[in-house]
């Protein structure tokens, strides 16, 4: 990473980090800030995807859901410790991403993103009709994790502090995974996925990697969600949560990393207000990711990037 | 291995539901020469050459390369057995620069690749791909993207990006397809000399008589996808049934 950068990143944290000090940060705006940082985290590790390697996926959701169950699984039995959550979530997540992303890497485009999104909705026909995780009430009721025993993260700024370090940590190893080997060979097949076989790359094994990677993020950020909400339930794995993830991606700016977590932030913040005057509010957020999509095609951070800075170029 | 024999292709057969596009087509290429396939348009030359590759699997027949039978391996696979293949529409990664494009086909063969530390890490081939950009005349215009150099440009790209991946075996499907006759002429004599010195074996599918002439150690003819005739260039130029099959087939 570049000095510039490096000093970029440290001053963005230090923002975050210093936003809880801040007068007018009441909890429920603390809450707020956690939604927006975990799920722009979400929509950086789709970015892997959609990004980079030039594969949509439309089953994000059950990465999330699946994270989100394992805190709540343990939580509920009185397992507090959060090291064991995400170990849990990543053990469930991985294993799950392993099987989709095997079937899903032998087929390309539209076929990729169907088998993604069936798979999906299998995990979701689960959790919503399995007595066992709550049926469609999920698990509700949940004790706070804790970060060491007798340690709960149990005010919204632990939780907020919680959500910045996991974004820091995930950022950054996002941003060495694209500068890497493996990064520059994924965005080799985005851009010519047969000319990459020729060259002798497995094409297949570089593209399970990367879901497997990217899967393991979002679950790790589903495995903080339940920290904040005390709850898991099934809506969580729903398809228009994969739809929203990819507005998300979308909106930020493809290939970028930092564009996603900006969409997402931007996405959560504009429902949120929006729904808190308006019962209709799904369709000004509509209106305004149409005009999002006509006057910046390439994402929110294109206002402010030199159109050179292609998605995956030499920005590492 | 036979003495200096480096691919054999069998009896190879390949049928695209009822076309027959190769019939029973035979060849041996030696270690260090230009072997061209030559023969009217759909007689079946990239057909053979993907067959080889590992892009089809042959309905009959035996590929082997340097004395290992690859007969229905991939070309991820094969190209780690030594060969490397051009293709006929230029197949190169548009959006990213041209550096970054031998790059990536460079680092396929560093001993990083495939394992886990690529993740995290990136190799050095700034000294291969360097030499391959001067070699092609291409150093200056290394930070364009590659969908914004000229054709001939990207024909010569596509031939750093096989050679980034150090092979024995060069496989050239008509390099000099859409170049202007004063082009044509200098890439003929840039492949032949970067043969040379690298001590490649080139096997090459071209339609311009004028350079599979002066460029060839052998040439073999297809014609409705079977070979009717192999051998020297004088040879190959007064054989009658080549002469045949050029002007009476479909000349191109």
């Amino acid at each position: 990473m570049s000095k510039a950068v490096s000093w970029r990143v440290a001053l963005v944290f230090g923002a975050l980090a210093a936003l809880p000090l801040t007068p007018w940060m009441s909890k429920y705006y603390m809450l707020l800030a956690f939604d927006a940082l975990l799920f722009g985290a979400v929509a950086m590790s789709l970015d892997l995807l959609m990004g980079y390697t030039g594969l949509v996926s439309f089953g994000h959701a059950a990465f999330f859901g699946l994270g989100a169950y394992s805190t709540a699984v343990l939580l509920e039995r009185g397992v507090l410790s959060l090291w064991l959550c995400l170990g849990l979530a990543v053990v469930v997540v991985g294993a799950y991403a392993l099987t989709v992303s095997y079937f899903a890497t032998t087929r390309r485009g539209i076929y990729f993103a169907l088998l993604t999104l069936i798979f999906a909705e299998v995990v979701y026909t689960f959790f919503r009709y399995t007595q066992t995780f709550g049926g469609s009430d999920g698990i509700q009721g949940l004790p706070a994790p804790q970060l060491l025993p007798g340690v709960a993260i149990d005010t919204p700024v632990r939780i907020y502090y919680l959500v910045v370090a996991y974004l820091l940590l995930a950022y950054l190893a996002c941003r060495v995974l694209v500068w890497s080997h493996f990064g520059r060979v994924l965005v080799a097949i985005r851009e010519n996925e047969d000319r990459a076989r020729f060259l002798g790359y497995n094409v297949q094994r570089y593209k399970m990697g990367v879901c497997l990677i990217s899967a393991i993020l979002t679950g790790l950020a589903g495995a903080l969600y339940p920290g904040r909400a005390a709850y898991a339930t099934p809506d969580l794995l729903h398809w228009s949560i994969s739809g929203e993830f990819i507005i998300m991606v979308m909106i930020g700016g493809l290939g970028t990393l930092v564009g996603p977590i900006i969409g997402g932030a931007f996405f959560i913040l504009l429902q949120e207000k929006v729904s808190s005057y308006v019962e209709w509010y799904s369709i000004i957020v509509g209106l305004v990711l149409v005009l999002i999509v006509l006057f910046a095609p390439r994402g929110l951070l294109s206002f402010r990037r030199a159109p050179r800075g292609r998605p995956g170029g030499e920005a590492a | 291995m036979e003495d200096g024999v480096l691919l054999e292709v069998e009896s190879v057969s390949k049928s695209f539901g009822a076309l027959a596009a190769l019939a029973r087509v035979s060849l041996t290429v030696r270690a260090g020469e230009v072997f061209s396939v030559i023969g009217p348009n759909g007689a079946g030359k990239s057909t053979l050459f993907n067959v080889v590759a590992g892009l089809y699997a042959p309905t009959a027949g035996r590929v082997v390369l340097q004395g290992e039978e690859i007969t229905g391996l991939g070309p991820e696979v094969i190209n780690h057995r030594g060969l490397a293949k051009t293709f006929q529409i230029t197949n190169i990664f548009p959006g990213i620069s041209v550096y970054d494009n031998v790059r990536v086909a460079a680092q396929s063969r560093v001993p990083l690749s495939g394992r886990l530390p690529s993740l995290w890490r990136r190799p050095d081939v700034d000294g291969p791909v360097m030499e391959l950009l001067a070699a092609f005349g291409l150093t200056g215009r290394r930070h364009e993207l590659a969908q914004h150099l000229s054709h001939g440009e990207q024909r010569y790209l596509e031939i750093c990006l096989a050679l980034a991946t150090d092979p024995t075996l060069l496989l050239l499907d008509e390099p000099t397809a859409g170049m202007t006759p004063g082009e044509t002429k200098g890439a003929t004599a840039l492949i032949r000399q970067i043969a040379r010195s690298r001590g490649l074996t080139v096997l090459l599918i071209e339609h311009d008589m004028s350079v599979v002439m002066g460029i060839s150690d052998r040439i073999a003819v297809l014609h409705f996808g079977e070979k009717i005739a192999e051998g020297p260039p004088e040879a190959i130029r007064s054989d009658p049934q080549v002469i045949d099959a050029y002007l009476g087939g479909a000349e191109d």
